[in-house]
């Protein structure tokens, strides 16, 4: 079962480089709109939160659509009715596939966020910071962004509105993001940084259950 | 043994079975057969626990089927496509192998290929294969993944003469080794000794 668990993962690590292009399209937009955001306010002094808040915004829609695109291919009918009858809990497959799209997103964050930093005009010596920020919060993004793609993606659900509930789990990382975009020397606030991992081991906790359970009573 | 007691089943205000009893004992090939929309898939579906009943149960061996029974007993093969697209044939019967936690072994897994399709290129994309290949490519998991019971909805859709004949004799192999296995299916079984049950 071991050796199956870390083949499925070397798969599922092979499934995710397959569904890049994505990730590429949705980063390239990512520079677009940052070009176009710099550009259309370039003779304004914007300091540093309002560049990051739109930063983090993007990168919200973007897990959102990245983490909804994968599910609905991922979790078809047909393939949903092989994870159900896996040996392997349809709670661990849905950990393993959140892992990949979290590291596939964070690949891309890492390459594409130098240029981003400088065309949102964001000194670089923030770089290391905004990275270890997002990559924090980055997770809890994509988890809570499971729960709501298995709702929306479900077939059976009669209250599609119901995704929007989700919606909420959302705010307090935005909340907490800006939070420390107020501060501007990251390094003397480490204490900021547990909230992100807290809220990452509360939607860890739950997010693998919710997705299994409106996946199985709602999608087959 | 599989035992199906007064089972019905809603989607929403329409009642597709109503009071089903059926059972089918271990080494059966029931065969479920009638008009479309009838409920063939849904009745499977129960059975594999996919779908709960509005009424009615459905037993293994004296137990109420949940999931934890059904992923240890059943195999399942649906009529839709679960292979990846974009990954090669070799891939997908890795991936499928492992999610089924069945040991990767190249010397089995090369014999069912040549059994199922003689002559097929690993190295394929899934997409580049025929309706008819990539059926038998779902199908090669019933010699590849050892389950009790084999579940197969419409297994023969699209597949042709030669295939067919090769398929039933893996559904003969599987009854002399005292397995189970329903199927839905509009075809008449060139197999001695199936029952059959008629969905009206």
């Amino acid at each position: 079962m071991i050796i199956n668990f870390f083949k499925l993962l070397i798969n599922e690590f092979y499934l995710m480089l397959k569904g890049s292009v994505l990730s590429l399209t949705l980063f390239s937009l990512l520079l677009i709109a940052s070009t176009i955001f710099a550009l259309a306010l370039r003779h304004t002094s914007l300091g540093l939160e309002i560049p990051l808040a739109f930063l983090w915004i993007i990168i919200f829609f973007i897990t959102i659509i990245k983490v909804e695109k994968v599910y609905q291919s991922d979790f078809s009918e047909a393939k949903l009715q092989q994870y159900i009858l896996s040996p392997f809990a349809l709670e661990i497959i849905i950990f393993l596939k959140n892992v990949m799209i979290y590291f596939n997103l964070m690949f891309f964050f890492i390459i594409f966020s130098p240029i981003i930093l400088i065309i949102l005009n964001i000194e670089l010596s923030y770089l290391l910071q905004i990275n270890a920020l997002l990559s924090l919060s980055l997770l809890s993004i994509v988890f809570i962004s499971s729960m709501t793609a298995s709702l929306t993606i479900s077939k059976n659900n009669k209250f599609s509105i119901t995704s929007v509930l989700t919606l909420p789990l959302f705010i307090p990382l935005l909340i907490f993001s800006m939070a420390i975009t107020d501060i501007i020397d990251f390094n003397g606030n480490n204490k900021i940084y547990l909230f992100f991992v807290a809220y990452f081991l509360l939607n860890l906790a739950f997010s693998p259950l919710l997705t299994s359970f409106a996946l199985r009573k709602l999608s087959v | 043994m599989i035992e199906i007691k007064n089972l019905s089943f809603a989607r929403g205000n329409s009642l597709i079975l109503r009071n089903i009893s059926l059972l089918i004992n271990s080494g059966d090939i029931m065969v479920i057969k009638g008009p479309n929309g009838k409920g063939k898939t849904t009745l499977l579906s129960n059975i594999v626990s996919f779908l709960e009943p509005i009424e009615g149960t459905v037993e293994y061996d004296g137990q109420k089927i949940d999931n934890e029974i059904a992923s240890r007993k059943f195999l399942y093969i649906g009529e839709n496509n679960f292979a990846f697209d974009n990954l090669s044939l070799k891939q997908n019967i890795d991936y499928w192998l492992s999610i089924n936690n069945v040991t990767f072994s190249k010397e089995i897994t090369k014999n069912s290929i040549q059994f199922l399709f003689d002559e097929l290129n690993l190295d394929k994309k899934y997409y580049q294969l025929s309706f008819g290949q990539k059926k038998k490519l779902q199908l090669l998991l019933l010699m590849l993944v050892t389950k009790e019971t084999w579940i197969l909805d419409d297994p023969f859709n699209g597949l042709d003469v030669e295939s067919i004949a090769k398929i039933l004799t893996l559904i003969s192999k599987k009854r002399e080794n005292n397995g189970t296995i329903v199927i839905a299916t509009h075809q008449d079984l060139t197999i001695p000794d199936y029952k059959t049950f008629f969905l009206r």
